[in-house]
């Protein structure tokens, strides 16, 4: 498959195939996080499809030859805290097992079909979006970025429009605060083989 | 970084296109992409023939001739890169990305904003000709202000057209960084036409519009710049 500045270059010269090609390359990770954060599957769909129509409007401000990703990512984190601002509530408690996702994915964000290793459990996966649900709107996003999909804290610090800083301290206290809501034990530091004392 | 270990997140198959999405790809047309340097050219270009028509209406001070030129010179430079780097910040991306650089173009805004105050009401050498007009008459700097203001207009203009529909986030700041930089131009027409030598009118006055000019920027050009 073409990377995401290619087909926006081509979607951009009035190829709607391109188009179509980069909503099936972005939209399953773009949905994902949408739906981490939304908790909802209509109101994360709905946001999805905002976040296309926002990316379609604003295709002009794109810059040739830049990776849209970040960008596109922003557009849908704008769209979610518009949203919630909107509504004012940043979750919905999911209500029963229609809602979570049908296709499982790896930890950076590739949908399924893209690995070849087993399903989560469905479970472990339930009670880790409930007590994602339980965080701040900031810390779930900060942890769904960094931890979910695979970002790094400079990226999703970009998608965010925030700082680098913030983005550590709103992931280090969303884990922090997600590990107690999971009930685990920190782990215990590693020992560096070999190491000095 | 540590924290607990998160099972496989499931991703969800996304929906088909809604049929707005569909009814535009149908009429889908090439469009013209942002081009930055070419923008923040053109857009530095005119506003400096805007700056330099202004001033051309206001006339150069009557004591141009009796200020030293080093400092004539090295105070125009400071208010032209004041102009220039918030504005560059503001409208060109590193190379790879999209967005603007809107933490350094908030530096940029914030140490316009403030130092053109400071450098202001510390450095503001006097011809025999230059007038003063002290705390008594603050009050009349008020024409200085709107004028530093109107000629801010343009950069902010013309920058929130560049950029509109391309910052989903940051665009405060953007906009701070615009009016900063078109402030900075209205301070250089101000230098160049205004000879009340206060401190505290040049530090104040002609040194606030930067302020003013990024405050009342990141108010309104959001509006333009977001993508909705």
């Amino acid at each position: 498959m073409a990377e995401a500045k290619e087909l926006m270059q081509r979607y951009s010269d009035g190829d709607a195939g391109a188009f179509r090609e980069l909503y099936v390359l972005v939209a399953p990770r773009l949905l994902g996080y949408l739906l981490k954060m939304a908790r909802e599957r209509a109101l994360a769909d709905d946001l999805l499809q905002q976040t296309f129509l926002k990316v379609h409007r604003a295709r002009g401000a794109y810059v040739r030859g830049a990776d849209p990703l970040p960008w596109i990512y922003s557009i849908a984190h704008r769209t979610f805290i518009d949203q919630a601002r909107k509504h004012k509530r940043a979750v919905v408690r999911v209500g029963d097992a229609e809602e979570l996702p049908e296709v499982a994915a790896a930890i950076t964000g590739e949908s399924d079909d893209r690995r070849d290793d087993d399903r989560a459990d469905p479970e472990l996966v339930s009670a880790t979006l409930d007590a994602l649900a339980e965080l701040p709107a900031q810390q779930r996003e900060a942890v769904v970025l960094t931890k979910l999909d695979g970002k790094t804290v400079a990226e999703a610090a970009e998608i965010a429009g925030t700082t680098i800083g913030a983005m550590k301290v709103r992931a280090h206290r969303g884990y922090e605060a997600l590990r107690k809501l999971l009930g685990k034990p920190a782990r215990p530091p590693r020992r560096a083989a070999g190491g000095t004392p | 970084m540590t924290g607990p270990d998160l099972p496989q997140m499931p991703t969800p198959r996304p929906p088909p296109l809604s049929p707005m999405l569909e009814a535009e790809l149908g009429q889908l047309a090439r469009v013209a992409t942002r081009r930055p340097l070419r923008q923040i050219a053109l857009l530095v270009a005119v506003s400096l023939a805007y700056g330099a028509g202004v001033l051309a209406m206001l006339a150069m001070r009557r004591d141009v001739h009796e200020l030293p030129m080093g400092w004539l010179a090295g105070a125009g430079l400071a208010w032209l890169l004041g102009f220039v780097v918030p504005l560059y910040l503001a409208m060109v991306p590193r190379r790879g990305a999209v967005m603007p650089r809107w933490k350094l173009a908030a530096g940029a805004a914030l140490i316009g904003s403030l130092g053109f105050i400071a450098l202001g009401l510390a450095i503001h050498p006097s011809g025999p000709s230059s007038a003063t007009l002290g705390w008594e008459h603050f009050g009349r700097g008020a024409g200085c202000l709107g004028t530093g203001v109107a000629t801010a207009l343009v950069p902010v203009v013309g920058g929130a057209i560049f950029l509109r529909g391309a910052l989903p986030v940051g665009s405060r700041w953007i906009a701070a960084a615009l009016g900063a930089g078109g402030g900075s131009l209205g301070g250089l027409v101000l230098h160049l036409h205004c000879r009340v030598t206060d401190g505290l009118h040049v530090g104040l006055i002609h040194g606030g519009v930067v302020g003013v000019a990024a405050l009342l920027s990141a108010a309104l050009v959001p509006r333009a710049t977001d993508v909705r």
